[in-house]
């Protein structure tokens, strides 16, 4: 095990150290905040020498997007970062890249969508990207930021996956904060990653090739399609392996889901992303206090981990999700695929829905106590409350003057 | 195609069936081969896009008969009808076919032509003689026109000459009795089989053959050809310039010769030409020109 130095660094600085230290040979870049520190990290290490990769700044995501599936399809290893309403402009184009099959790495800092618009957390915009077939890893701390990145590569470029990945953090709750950060030493990722050499994409004068090709027909499409499929379902395996590597060299464990004192845990709380944190704290106030709970905060997204989720909720008393995320008309995103994966085993708990924390709406300790209220009802009477949108009385206060200062006459 | 295949569902609407009619074309021009489909039934119809087993296929262009990307005769039974424009006679056709159903078959490009001065117009005239065969109403068959000619574009004009070629295209059609084969019993099951993960150099969209263009053939895309007159060329190479599909060649005498295995026939030569050198010429190909001589 080789280690550099511990500093402090933002959650961006971490993301753009991962693409440096995998040696990326190529970032198109287009800035949107709380993204834009990532790129103008590259974009000056760049310009200085202290990175090889080529810095290219592009006039959209759609563009940017675009040269990087493209380039990543002459065997280059790319990067690129995006958020928010940036993820969507491209949008097209991670279906098309995916499709293509080429493992470059995508970095999205959460924000959420418009409208009304604003620029805090929440994860309808990685969200929205689920399906397209992009890996997803959320992170929660700026260190598994970095480690996410590294090992995105390892994984996306395995020939038994080659697919590309997401790596999400948080916008502000991680992007702008800083905390500890260790640097693996270069030489020690370079040993990791080993240099990126497709045999399915690349340019050469000698072998020419049509790549991206259209098809017509519903059994082409789906052979390719399926394809897709198989290879996210080859990606838990690769990640395990990825993992243990990744543990050997830099001393650091991820799993597909994180796992926070389930062991003899009754009652389990379900979180994602930086948030997860609070979910934390939350735990250890409730074990102070003698009560049997845990945490599972979910940490890959695509593929889903269903066997891993239904591992560690099977047989619970109950288990709460909070989702940070709305589907109108649906409510929160994953308590649905969670329920998916739990649905056909018999100790299956009662499962309670939150949507919290859109926005970056903050998640306060006493949510969290009519959280435990739930889940202990649910637990003693086997009946799953209803699903619930967390809004505190103090912020239905605030919001009632805010609406009277905007001229709503909410009296009348 | 696709306006005759609405003509017939129009017509078979009006005449109190229920239709249901659909095309299927790719990102090519006009001209380039594809297929519509009617369904015509007295009850709701449960199904949807191609028609597996046609009781009656109608083709606009015989040379689609060789043709490997379009095969207008899968699926198909003696029980059935085929309709052709071609100007072979329905022994010919048999004997080139081996269909074993019945043929009719009349030159209604021409006709198109003399009537409407478009091929596209043999779209009616496959519609009218379609719907004669089908046994829907001559009334009905000439509201349908009314109906769906205009939604193409066509104006007044136009439309009316269509109707006149819509009469002309039927005369010699008789209804024909056509009884599909009934179906009963449980359909033969589908070995559905498992899909394995196929490594990146084979399971990825990409193709590693060479240069296979060339074996996509477009000459059967034509109804006009234009063919040079080189004691009229000056070899400016005009029309090798402009051919949009680099169709046109040049001999080692520098003079220009038109592959006609590709020549779309858009005819843009015969346009640029500044010494009319270029003429456009009506041809009744024979099978072996189709374009597929791989």
């Amino acid at each position: 095990m080789s280690e550099a130095a511990t500093t402090m660094l933002t959650g961006n600085a971490a993301a753009a150290w991962g693409a440096r230290l995998a040696d990326v040979d190529y970032v198109p870049a287009f800035p949107i905040t709380p993204q834009t520190e990532i790129i103008e990290t590259l974009a000056r290490w760049s310009a200085a020498g202290e990175m090889a990769g080529r810095f290219v700044s592009m006039d959209s995501e759609h563009s940017m997007l675009t040269a990087a599936g493209a380039a990543a399809a002459t065997g280059a290893r790319v990067f690129t970062a995006t958020s928010s309403q940036g993820l969507l402009y491209g949008f097209e184009l991670l279906y098309t890249v995916a499709g293509w099959r080429v493992p470059l790495v995508l970095v999205n800092v959460s924000r959420g969508l418009a409208s009304p618009i604003t620029l805090e957390p929440d994860h309808n915009d990685v969200l929205a990207a689920r399906d397209c077939g992009f890996l997803q890893i959320h992170a929660e701390t700026c260190q598994e930021v970095l480690d996410s990145v590294l090992m995105a590569y390892k994984i996306a470029e395995d020939p038994r996956v080659l697919l590309p990945v997401i790596v999400n953090l948080d916008g502000f709750s991680l992007s702008f904060t800083r905390e500890p950060v260790t640097l693996p030493e270069p030489s020690s990722v370079s040993g990791y990653l080993g240099t990126y050499n497709p045999r399915h994409a690349f340019i050469r004068g000698k072998r020419p090739m049509a790549q991206g090709v259209s098809v017509l027909g519903g059994s082409v499409y789906s052979y390719f399609r399926y394809q897709m499929q198989l290879a996210a379902e080859n990606a838990p395996k690769v990640h395990e392996e990825a993992a243990a590597e990744f543990e050997r060299l830099f001393g650091r464990r991820y799993g597909l889901v994180d796992d926070y004192r389930l062991d003899d845990a009754e009652l389990v709380l379900v979180m994602s992303n930086s948030f997860a944190t609070k979910g934390r704290a939350a735990v250890n106030r409730w074990r102070a206090r003698g009560l049997r709970v845990g945490l599972l905060r979910l940490r890959v997204l695509r593929p889903f981990p269903r066997d891993a989720i239904r591992l560690a909720l099977a047989g619970r008393k109950a288990v709460a999700v909070i989702d940070q995320n709305l589907s109108v008309g649906f409510g929160g995103i994953t308590v649905g695929e969670i329920a998916h994966a739990l649905y056909d085993d018999p100790h299956r708990p009662p499962l309670l829905s939150y949507v919290g924390g859109l926005g970056g709406k903050e998640i306060s300790e006493g949510e969290f106590e009519q959280i435990l209220d739930d889940l202990q009802f649910a637990a003693s009477t086997g009946v799953t409350p209803p699903p619930r949108l967390l809004y505190t009385e103090a912020e239905a206060g605030q919001m009632r003057t805010l609406l009277t200062i905007a001229g709503k006459e909410i009296d009348r | 195609m696709k306006t005759a295949s609405r003509v017939v569902g129009t017509a078979a609407l009006l005449d109190g069936f229920i239709a249901q009619d659909s095309p299927v074309y790719g990102a090519e021009r006009r001209g380039a081969p594809m297929t519509a489909h009617t369904r015509i039934a007295r009850e709701t119809i449960l199904e949807r896009g191609v028609i597996a087993n046609p009781d009656l296929v109608v083709v606009a262009d015989d040379t689609l008969l060789d043709d490997p990307s379009v095969e207008p005769l899968t699926g198909t039974s003696s029980e059935g009808v085929l309709l052709l424009s071609s100007a072979h006679s329905p022994d010919e056709l048999r004997e080139h076919t081996g269909y074993q159903g019945v043929i009719e078959a009349r030159d209604l490009l021409a006709l198109a032509l003399e009537h409407v001065g478009s091929a596209a117009g043999v779209s009616t005239a496959l519609a009218a003689a379609a719907c004669k065969l089908l046994g829907l109403s001559d009334g009905s068959t000439e509201e349908a026109l009314k109906k769906e000619l205009p939604q193409i574009g066509l104006d007044p004009q136009v439309v009316k000459a269509s109707l006149r070629l819509a009469e002309r295209a039927r005369v010699g059609f008789e209804p024909i009795e056509i009884s599909p084969p009934t179906r009963s019993g449980r359909p033969p099951r589908s070995t559905v089989v498992d899909v394995t993960y196929a490594p990146p150099e084979i399971g990825t969209p990409s193709v590693a053959a060479p240069a296979n263009t060339p074996l996509r053939r477009t000459g059967n895309w034509r109804v006009f050809t234009p063919v040079i007159d080189l004691s009229k060329c000056t070899q400016c190479w005009i029309c090798f310039v402009r051919c949009p599909d680099g169709a046109i060649l040049l001999d080692s005498f520098e003079n220009p010769h038109v592959d006609y295995g590709v020549c779309k026939g858009c005819l843009i030569c015969v346009e640029e030409c500044p010494t009319h050198a270029i003429a456009k010429v009506r041809e009744v190909r024979e099978w072996v020109e189709a374009g597929f001589d791989r």
